[in-house]
């Protein structure tokens, strides 16, 4: 059996037990054993990066370490956990100097950074471990009725370089994934470009004008739902819809699904299991064309 | 053994120097230093009547080693020495040192300290002159023929200019007609004429209607005696070293017979197979026979046999009149023996797809500026129609774009250099043809140096070609109109464009042509970090490499326009011409000897070696021995430097040479400070102490230079030595590691000097008594603070006591 | 950690502090060719911001312009301008910098000030009620494993900005 340390962030258990649930229960199905180490933290995301870029890498150091000690590789389910992560885990790797001037902070806490192990999106682990192939004959529930628009965001794809998700510029790796359930991956412009998740808070105007421009081009393509593999993009997209509505009167009723939720449900898991009250925009379409 | 007799000639550069330096002691001083036999004072000895004196004195057998103390040593030494061979004595057994700028001039406010160190250099140059050697001249015959590798301009350029001043030359061109990018370019800037003139040179020597300036096939350029053109064809080895190489050859079939074939275009018509034309940009299609367009050189058809279905159709060869067609020919391979090589390879265009953003490759009418030249060619697949190529209808709009992969440290970091001018004159072309067309071009920077360029520039404007400052981000294509949408920001006016676009054109980057690296590794040559071929001094020896007899011109080095190129290959032919002329080459064994008793067969030296001069060869009991081309070493001592077991030697730089030189520099001070030894490159080094001593820049006279060819040649034992000969510190004054005329000797210099000042430690002996300069010839002041600075750190530091010493 | 503080009226050498930070390394080699400004989704809606011209002030010794105005607060982060870039100036990271830099000058929005406190408190940036985590259980999930605020304040505080982060909680 493949084991992978889960990295679960803060957003995640905090808000969205749907996506930790479908998660945890479609990779077990798939034979993935999760482990939950203590004493984890913050991966320090983009907003401690704006405070103290050697603080942020400090932090994503030290979750590594953790991972490093378990001798076990990591694996995320945010793009903003994989983006901290997997970036400081390449840099550290790569450059000696700042290896050295990282750990000496480290080691302020007793870990020192080895560069050992691999820090993985499950999106990866889908397609490395268990494979596109296995995951298409596992499912019961194929979902062929249904149009799904692919949406990367940003964290999880750049800077490729240091990352290696998928190639930027024409990514593939969520497309390959939703057609596998079955379900056709449609196409809409500007797939690529940001959901303004991270602007929430800073400037919630711009945040909206973002979110909207996404709704806006995949309602014209066409799609059932959008399916997003972070959590922020998933609050910038689902609670964004209510947010326009309140304070704009727009409505889309776009349904916005984790594509762990997808896998979970064509695995045949049941929906009830699953915490999908937690989401704000009612997904009934989606489970309807599902059952 | 004849008994060695020194003569020692005192130049005192017309009373100048004798008012600081007291003659009369230093006269008194040399005199009786042993096999000294005759000492002389004068006011020049390197013309007139000085010369005369050293002359008689050879001549009347009274002497067998000659120094000279003479100011301008650098230029004096070359007429001394060449005296000196003619009075009929070995010219290597002259030592010239310069008591004027590297004694008198910077020592000039302490005379007397200057006089003793006066006595220390003279000794220093007389013991070595003991030590000194007859060297031979070796003579080495070299064949009047030359291999020109490309034929594109800078390869017919070359070849037409050794062939007229008489030499046999092979021409090779890989691909099946000549002409290279140039011919696909069509026309030229600045002028606007037709690329194909320029494309065959004219030879002076042999048209009949000789003119100016004609195009290929005005040219004759077939019948151009002494000139024997392989096209289709490939270099797959080369043996042999300059004046005599073997050249081995992969002529690839024609399956057209050159010299019957009559153009006569009956076969094109029945061929049956028909594949998108590359060279026309795929906007159109050829026949698997067939010419690129009707003028091309040689003008003989040719099949392609990644096509052809041969005996399975042999259409062509019914159609044929001449019976020229033979589908049975066979690759061959050709052996050529040549003296000297030119490497006229040329470059090509970056692959833009590689660029997702833009979509070359995706979107048919994303086109780059080689194939929009195809299209304004009148000989072109448009008939100089502007098209869209997904509709072929006109095109309109069109929207250039500037440093497609170059200047982007993702691809190319350099700037190619010609792209902006091909675009001016693309834009032109078009504008001029169709004056409502709308032409804009995103640029970064517009680059048009040269003459008559910014005038090209500026015309650009006056026609009323758009210009934006902005590097678009991506080229969009909306799928109901298949418009293309240029994403841009204009930085001038800090305003995102969305550019409307029938054809967008890509200025796309220029590179090393396809197998530059493969040809490199065949000749031996370095490829300098962006992959083109690295010329020995882009300064003062812009066509030659690091190896004698290959020679380098036009793209091959860096991307060239026309102009520039045509320059670059006569200036490569007429060096090729100066080696090749005499039919011989004449070189001193001024190189590097093997004991090969020692010789351990390590391979260090053969790799290390930067001429690759040495050769691992096999002996009697299956060992292997080093062994020194003395036609290829250059004399540098790396090797030296670089043998473990001290099995190399150079004949004008011994061990035993630089040993009597150190301990006798070291053997007088006359100053109350440490003494210093600096031991300079005969390059950069010892230039900067000239140039520090010709301005006069001061500094103390307890610094003593020691000369040797190229630092590369220090060993790590040596350092010791110098300290144990008495010196206090000990400077090691070399080229900047990046500019060693020895390619790598400095940089080895610099190792051994690290690895030197660790080791040190273990004799008492503080690393900061031992340091490494890299300057170049004119930083003589950066020599005069170093031994300043040396000088204070080591009074600073005492007296060395080095450990088992008492 | 404060830098060209003394050099308000000459400061041409901003672009040195910048380039000595983490993040800030490549900011000489931008050229100004705008590739990163039209592959920004931000500053194709609000003019306010522009990436190139961030850039611009900072190689210029704009400081105060830079650190004190809200459009570097408005980057999110998505590096597109980064993937971008023909010079691999590395955008996205040079404009952490400059927060980093401004945020040392007291000059973030207020939202940061929180995000450190609930950093240095729960060792998370959004805390967990006790409400989901006692409905955990019902979800299928497995309890919460505790995290590591104590390795966290000593990394923070060998930093030097434990205090700060307090100092600003104070505020
Ligand atoms: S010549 Fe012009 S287009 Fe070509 S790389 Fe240089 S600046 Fe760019
Ligand atoms: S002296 Fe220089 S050129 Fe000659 S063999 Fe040695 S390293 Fe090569
Ligand atoms: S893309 Fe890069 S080089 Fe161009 S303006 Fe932006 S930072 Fe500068
Ligand atoms: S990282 Fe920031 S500056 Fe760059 S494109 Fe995204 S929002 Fe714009």
């Amino acid at each position: 059996m493949t084991s992978y340390a889960l990295f679960l962030g803060c957003t995640i258990p905090a808000r969205q037990p749907n996506y930790e649930s479908s998660v945890r229960k479609s990779l077990s199905k798939l034979g993935v054993e999760l482990v939950d180490l203590p004493n984890m933290t913050c991966c320090a995301p983009p907003p401690i990066e704006s405070i103290n870029l050697e603080s942020s890498m400090s932090i994503a150091a030290y979750n590594i370490c953790l991972a490093e000690e378990a001798n076990l590789d990591l694996v995320t389910l945010c793009s903003g956990c994989f983006q901290s992560l997997a970036k400081t885990n390449a840099m550290l790797k790569a450059d000696k100097h700042l290896k050295a001037k990282i750990n000496s902070i480290l080691s302020h806490t007793g870990k020192k950074f080895e560069g050992s192990k691999e820090v993985k999106h499950y999106l990866q682990v889908l397609v490395d471990d268990i494979s596109i192939k296995r995951i298409r004959q596992s499912i019961s529930k194929p979902l062929h009725n249904l149009k799904v628009a692919a949406f990367y965001g940003c964290h999880a794809l750049r800077p490729s370089e240091l990352l290696k998700l998928d190639d930027p510029e024409n990514p593939r790796i969520l497309d390959d994934l939703i057609e596998a359930l079955g379900a056709k991956s449609v196409e809409y412009q500007n797939k690529l470009k940001c959901c303004g998740g991270l602007l929430r808070g800073v400037s919630d105007e711009l945040a909206l004008d973002l979110a909207r421009e996404k709704l806006v081009n995949t309602s014209k393509a066409g799609a059932d739902c959008i399916t997003t593999l972070c959590p922020f993009c998933f609050i910038a997209l689902d609670i964004g819809q209510i947010q326009l509505r309140s304070k704009l009167n727009e409505t889309y009723d776009m349904p916005v699904l984790h594509y762990s939720e997808l896998l979970a449900l064509s695995l045949g898991i049941d929906p009830e299991e699953l915490a999908l009250d937690t989401h704000k925009i009612k997904i009934d379409k989606v489970i309807r064309k599902v059952t | 053994m004849e008994e060695v007799e020194v003569g020692v000639f005192l130049s005192d550069c017309g009373k100048q120097l004798s008012k600081i330096l007291d003659f009369n002691a230093l006269t008194n001083y040399v005199e009786k230093i042993s096999n000294v036999t005759l000492v002389k004072r004068d006011s020049e000895f390197w013309r007139g009547e000085g010369l005369q004196t050293i002359v008689d004195a050879v001549t009347s057998g009274k002497i067998n080693r000659i120094v000279v103390a003479e100011s301008l040593p650098k230029l004096s030494e070359v007429n001394i020495v060449q005296a000196v061979e003619n009075a009929g004595l070995n010219p290597y057994l002259v030592e010239v040192i310069d008591l004027k700028d590297h004694c008198a001039w910077p020592h000039r406010e302490t005379p007397r300290e200057a006089t003793e160190k006066a006595k220390a250099m003279l000794v220093a140059a007389i013991e070595r002159a003991k030590l000194l050697e007859p060297i031979e001249k070796l003579e080495f015959p070299a064949l009047k023929s030359a291999l020109v590798i490309g034929g594109g301009i800078a390869g017919m350029q070359a070849a037409v200019d050794l062939a007229d001043l008489g030499f046999k030359v092979n021409l090779v061109e890989k691909a099946p007609f000549l002409g290279g990018l140039a011919a696909r370019a069509g026309r030229f800037f600045p002028t606007d004429d037709c690329a194909i003139c320029i494309q065959s040179p004219a030879s002076d020597v042999k048209t009949i209607t000789h003119t100016s300036r004609k195009c290929v096939y005005r040219s004759g350029f077939s019948e151009i005696p002494n000139l024997n053109i392989l096209t289709n064809s490939k270099v797959t080895d080369v043996e042999g070293g300059p004046g005599n190489y073997k050249v081995t050859i992969e002529k690839r079939p024609r399956y057209v017979n050159e010299l019957k074939c009559v153009r006569c275009d009956l076969c094109t018509p029945v061929c049956p197979v028909e594949v998108p034309d590359e060279y026309n940009a795929k906007l159109k299609t050829r026949k698997a026979i067939y010419m690129n367009i009707p003028n091309v050189h040689p003008p003989v058809y040719v099949i392609d046999d990644s096509v052809c279905k041969f005996r399975g159709c042999a259409k062509c060869v019914e159609a044929c009149p001449t019976d020229a067609i033979e589908l049975d020919q066979k690759s061959e391979q050709v052996t050529l023996n040549v003296g000297s090589i030119i490497v006229a390879t040329g470059f090509q265009e970056f692959d833009s797809s590689i660029i997702k953003e833009y979509h070359y490759g995706d979107y048919s009418d994303i086109i780059t500026h080689l194939e929009l030249a195809r299209m304004i060619d009148g000989f072109g697949p448009t008939g100089s129609v502007i098209i869209r190529p997904s509709n072929r209808k006109p095109a309109k709009k069109i929207v250039m774009i500037q440093c497609v992969g170059s200047r982007d440290r993702r691809w190319n970091a350099y700037c190619s250099g010609i792209c902006c001018m091909i675009s001016l004159k693309h834009a032109m072309l078009v504008k001029t043809a169709y004056p409502n067309a709308d032409v804009t071009i995103c640029y970064i920077d517009i680059r048009t140096t040269g003459r008559e360029h910014e005038r090209y520039y500026e015309r650009a404007r006056e026609m009323g070609i758009k210009f934006v400052k902005g590097r678009p981000t991506e080229i969009l294509r909306d799928p109901k109109t298949n418009k293309l949408i240029v994403d841009v920001e204009d930085a001038l006016l800090k305003r995102f464009l969305e550019l409307e676009a029938d054809l967008v054109v890509l200025a796309s980057a220029m590179m090393p042509a396809e197998g530059t690296g493969e040809l490199a590794e065949i000749l031996g040559l370095e490829l300098d970090e962006d992959g083109f071929f690295k010329e020995y001094n882009a300064k003062l020896r812009p066509t030659e490499t690091k190896l004698r007899g290959i020679y380098l011109c036009g793209g091959a080095t860096f991307p060239k326009d026309a102009p520039t190129t045509s320059l670059h290959a006569h200036s490569a032919a007429m060096k090729a011409a100066k080696f090749l002329t005499t039919g011989k080459i004449v070189k001193d064994q001024r190189t590097a000897i093997i004991n090969e008793e020692y010789c351990g067969d390590c391979e260090f030296c053969p790799v290390t070696c930067p001429y690759g001069a040495i050769s691992l060869v096999p002996t009697t009991e299956e060992h292997f021995v080093a062994q020194v081309s003395d036609l290829l070493c250059e004399g540098c001592g790396v090797c030296v430097g670089t043998c473990p077991l001290n099995a190399i030697e150079l004949r004008h730089s011994r061990p035993n040479q630089m040993l009597v030189q150190m301990k006798a520099l070291m053997s007088v001070n006359g100053t109350s400070k440490p003494l210093v030894l600096a031991i300079c490159c005969s390059e950069c080094g010892h230039t900067a102490v000239d140039s520090s001593g010709m301005a006069m820049m001061q500094y103390p006279a307890n610094v003593r230079v020691m000369k040797v060819p190229c630092t590369g040649i220090l060993q790590v034992h040596q350092f010791l030595e110098a300290f144990k000969a008495g010196a206090q510190g000990v400077m090691v004054v070399a080229c900047k590691s990046d500019g060693c005329h020895y390619e790598v000797g400095s940089q080895k210099a610099e190792t051994k000097v690290e690895l030197a000042r660790t080791l040190l430690k273990e004799y008492g002996i503080e690393p900061e008594r031992l340091v490494m300069f890299g300057m170049v010839f004119i930083e003589g002041d950066k020599f005069a603070e170093a031994a300043h600075v040396m000088t204070e750190r080591l009074a600073k530091l005492g007296p060395l006591q080095m450990k088992g010493e008492a | 950690m404060k830098h060209g503080k003394e050099e308000k009226t000459t400061v041409l050498s901003f672009s040195n502090p910048v380039k000595s930070r983490l993040g800030g390394e490549t900011i000489t080699r931008c050229y100004q060719c705008g590739t990163c400004a039209s592959s920004c989704p931000v500053a194709k809606i609000n003019p306010q911001f522009n990436p190139r011209e961030i850039i611009k002030l900072s190689l210029l010794g704009e400081e105060a312009e830079v650190i004190s105005s809200d459009a570097v607060w408005l980057c999110c982060s998505c590096y597109n301008c980064q993937e971008r870039c023909p010079q691999k100036v590395e955008i996205a990271d040079v404009i952490y910098a400059l927060r980093n830099i401004a945020f040392e000058e007291q000059h973030s929005p207020d939202i940061y000030l929180e995000f450190a406190s609930a950093l240095m408190n729960n060792g998370r940036l959004i805390p967990i009620s006790k409400f989901l985590e006692k409905k955990r259980p019902d979800y299928g999930l497995p309890p919460l494993q505790p995290t590591g605020v104590e390795a966290l304040k000593k990394i923070l505080s060998a930093i030097g900005l434990g205090g700060q982060s307090q100092k600003e909680e104070a505020k």
